[in-house]
């Protein structure tokens, strides 16, 4: 009986691989080339704390699991340390791999509602138009404002105050107009 | 020697002692660091994490107008972006043509970026250190700390051993400290994540504090604003959430080779450390 059964396989182009050309497409990583080693996880700072570990997920991208993929905490608990990077005996660069992720994650709005890290990307990027520089005192005041998360670190503010660490004037730098038109031609994919 | 600086937004800020010890061991070393004009934000991890092709715009509309000249770096997250940038444009004509597009001007992706500690070791060299050298650290026992994005990824930062670097400690070692060996000269304190999930912050920073303290040190050095603010002003956090103390003063390590190089300890900002590090010195006679 063993003998009349083929030996299963796994034709990796009938399950897909759309979803790592993406990654490869938006990124440069290559998740295809992922042998599950597991260097990635066991080097990640955060891995223990997330609900997939980067070798998972990159499992996950081959075998093209969009949902839990992009729904997953995990990509914006990884704090771009690039150990899974530097380490990856296949030059997989899951690092590169979860900019793509959280790209594609934000784009279907289907980052989980518990992490706050999108909109402080946010924030963040339309300071940049704006100003030109971070201005952090701005930008911390902006982010509580908007997560109302008031009470949380409350004391940091009063400690860097006092040690001369928080600049109380914005910087400006001049050209606004022109970046913002840079903004829209990078939304764009400066191609116009 | 002259560069063109590029202070990145945090030394205007929050590391502003990092920029005035900077400009103090500059002096002592005849290492001239005019500002680039009108450099802009790097776009930091919020920029590569939403959009590629501004995350590569941002740098090249600061590196594209340094005529020629060598940028100097000293925030490590602005270096990060600065040198991936410039790899990755150098490297992809199609790339290149949208970034200009995007900026407005062609960048070719070749303004060569240095971190200060890749000038102060290999273009001003350790000798020239030494002879400016005034008030040795002796008995200091230093855990350098590099933190993730100097040394990673080697390919584009080229910047030392990724898994153990080694400028730093030899840049304080020529100023008399001992270095120790440990490590977690590498491992990530969380970053940005200060702001948006501070817990992780808190069991990372924790991690390096305890593998500094158990290497033996007194103190650490750090090269990069957010590195540094992780480690000083959550200590008090940790020690209260651990139950051990660490009180590790967590120095810019060109505060400690100021204060090698006799450089006043108000040059050198050293009241905006929040772990106070005048015990230490006082108790190793160092900045007397």
């Amino acid at each position: 009986m063993m003998g009349a059964m083929a030996s299963p396989t796994i034709e990796i182009e009938s399950i897909g691989g759309h979803m790592a050309s993406e990654v490869a497409k938006r990124s440069g990583a290559s998740p295809m080339s992922c042998y599950q080693c597991g260097k990635c996880s066991s080097g990640c700072p955060v891995a223990s704390r997330g609900d997939f570990k980067p070798h998972e997920l990159v499992r996950m991208v081959q075998t093209n699991l969009h949902g839990p993929v992009l729904s997953s905490r995990f990509i914006w608990e990884c704090t771009s340390c690039h150990t899974c990077s530097t380490r990856c005996p296949q030059q997989v660069d899951p690092a590169g791999m979860m900019d793509a992720l959280r790209e594609m994650s934000r784009a279907l709005g289907a980052a989980p509602r518990s992490t706050v890290v999108p909109v402080f990307n946010q924030i963040f990027l339309d300071a940049v138009r704006d100003r030109g520089r971070i201005f952090e005192l701005g930008l911390m005041i902006q982010f509580k404002l908007r997560t109302r998360r008031f009470f949380e670190d409350a004391d940091k503010g009063r400690i860097m105050y006092r040690k001369g660490k928080l600049a109380l004037s914005a910087p400006q730098v001049g050209g606004k107009a022109e970046r913002k038109a840079m903004f829209d031609r990078a939304a764009e994919g400066g191609t116009k | 020697m002259s560069y063109a600086f590029f202070p990145g937004c945090s030394l205007e800020g929050t590391a502003r002692d990092f920029r005035l010890s900077t400009m103090a061991v500059a002096q002592k070393v005849g290492l001239d660091l005019p500002e680039l004009k009108d450099w802009i934000c790097c776009g930091s991890t919020a920029a590569h994490s939403t959009d590629p092709l501004l995350a590569d715009a941002l740098p090249a509309k600061s590196l594209s107008a340094a005529g020629g000249a060598t940028v100097a770096v000293a925030c490590a997250a602005c270096y990060s972006r600065l040198k991936t940038a410039n790899h990755h444009i150098a490297g992809d004509a199609a790339l290149r043509a949208r970034v200009a597009q995007v900026v407005g001007r062609d960048y070719d992706g070749q303004t060569k970026v240095l971190h200060l500690l890749e000038i102060l070791v290999r273009q001003i060299g350790l000798q020239r250190i030494r002879s400016a050298i005034r008030s040795p650290l002796a008995g200091l026992k230093v855990a350098c700390y590099y933190g993730c994005l100097l040394a990673r990824p080697p390919e584009i930062t080229n910047f030392d051993d990724p898994e153990n670097p080694t400028l730093m400690d030899q840049l304080l070692e020529a100023a008399g400290a001992t270095p120790v060996a440990w490590p977690h000269k590498t491992e990530c304190c969380g970053a940005s994540f200060s702001i948006t999930d501070p817990s992780i912050v808190l069991e990372l920073s924790a991690q390096i504090l305890l593998m500094a303290q158990a290497a033996g040190a007194d103190c650490i050095a750090t090269a990069c604003p957010l590195c540094q603010l992780n480690l000083d002003m959550r200590q008090q956090e940790i020690e209260a959430k651990s139950g051990r103390r660490y009180n590790l003063p967590v120095f810019y390590f060109t505060q400690l080779l100021g204060l090698a190089m006799g450089c006043p300890a108000d040059d050198l900002s050293l009241g905006s450390l929040i772990v106070a590090p005048g015990a230490l010195l006082e108790a190793k006679g160092i900045g007397r």
